[in-house]
C-alpha cells in the first residue's frame, strides 16, 4: 500500500473508532444501536488491516482477545435479561436503573441516562452487543486474512518442493 | 452545568479497551511517536465540537461521550499498549 494510506488510516481509525462508540452510546434515542457501532468500530479494524497487513496492523488483536471480548459482550447481554427474568418474571424485562427502589440515588445517577426516555437497561444492552459485534466482523476479516497467508505459503512450500524433486531427478539423469 | 457520568464511563471503557491494542510495530517501518496522537485529539475535540451535544444529553456543547472515547483510546495506549513486543496474530 501507498505511503500515504499508511500515514493517513491510523488516525483516521480512531477518529472512526471514537464516532463508533458515539453511536453505540445514543442508540436508544438516535439512528444507531450496537450492532450499527459495533460495525464501525469493526470498519476501522478491517482499514488497518488491509492497509498495514495482518502482521504490522496498530491495532494487535490476538486471539485471546477477540475470544474474551466476545464472551463479555455475551454474558453481559445474558445477566441482564436474567436480571429481569428475576425480578419481573420476564426475560429481557427493562428493570430501568432503580430495582424495587432499592438502588441508592447516586448510583442511579451514574447508571441512568440523561435524556426523557430513561431507557434502562437498553444503552447497557447496546453495550454488550457493540462489543460482540466489533470483534465478530473483525475475527472473520482476520480469519481470511489468515487463511488467504496460509494458503500462499503452502503455495510456496509446495513450489519449493516441486523444484527440489526436479533437481534431484536432472542429477539423476546426469550421473 | 450537570456532567452525565453514564455515557463517559462507557464511552471511556470502550475506547479503552480497543486503546490497550494499539503496539508499536518496528518491523512495519513504520512509527506512530506523540504527535499522531496529540494530532487525534486536536482532531477528536473538533469533531466532537462539531457534532454537538449527540445525542441529546445537553451537559457540553461538544459530543462527550466522543471526546470520552478519544481519551479512553489514549489511556489505553499509555497504560497497555507500550509494548514493543507484541503478540503475535496467529497466537
Amino acid at each position: 500500500m501507498s505511503t500515504i494510506l499508511k500515514i493517513f488510516v491510523f488516525p483516521a481509525a480512531m477518529v472512526i473508532i471514537c464516532l463508533g462508540v458515539l453511536t453505540i452510546l445514543g442508540g436508544h434515542i438516535t439512528p444507531g444501536g450496537g450492532f450499527q457501532g459495533g460495525a464501525m468500530i469493526a470498519a476501522a479494524l478491517i482499514f488497518c488491516l488491509i492497509i498495514y497487513g495482518l502482521k504490522d496492523s496498530p491495532f494487535h488483536l490476538s486471539h485471546d482477545f477477540l475470544a474474551a471480548v466476545e464472551s463479555v459482550g455475551a454474558l453481559i447481554f445474558v445477566l441482564l435479561g436474567i436480571a429481569g427474568l428475576a425480578f419481573s418474571g420476564f426475560y429481557l424485562y427493562n428493570l430501568g436503573v432503580d430495582i424495587y427502589h432499592i438502588i441508592p440515588a447516586t448510583i442511579q445517577n451514574l447508571f441512568d441516562y440523561p435524556d426523557p426516555t430513561h431507557a434502562g437497561i437498553i444503552p447497557y444492552l447496546n453495550f454488550a452487543v457493540g462489543l460482540k459485534v466489533m470483534v465478530g466482523l473483525t475475527a472473520v476479516v482476520i480469519a481470511f486474512m489468515g487463511f488467504k497467508e496460509y494458503e500462499e505459503e503452502s503455495e510456496k512450500s509446495k513450489d519449493f518442493e516441486e523444484s527440489g524433486e526436479s533437481e534431484e531427478l536432472d542429477e539423476g539423469e546426469v550421473e | 452545568m450537570i456532567i452525565y457520568i453514564g455515557p463517559l464511563v462507557l464511552g471511556l471503557i470502550l475506547g479503552f479497551i480497543l486503546g490497550t491494542r494499539i503496539r508499536d510495530v518496528p518491523e512495519s517501518g513504520l512509527k506512530f511517536d506523540a504527535s499522531v496522537y496529540i494530532l487525534f485529539i486536536i482532531v477528536a475535540f473538533i469533531v466532537a465540537y462539531a457534532l454537538g451535544p449527540f445525542p441529546y444529553y445537553k451537559d457540553t456543547p461538544f459530543a462527550s461521550g466522543f471526546v470520552a472515547a478519544a481519551v479512553g483510546v489514549i489511556l489505553g495506549k499509555l497504560i497497555f499498549g507500550r509494548s514493543s513486543t507484541p503478540q503475535k496474530m496467529e497466537d
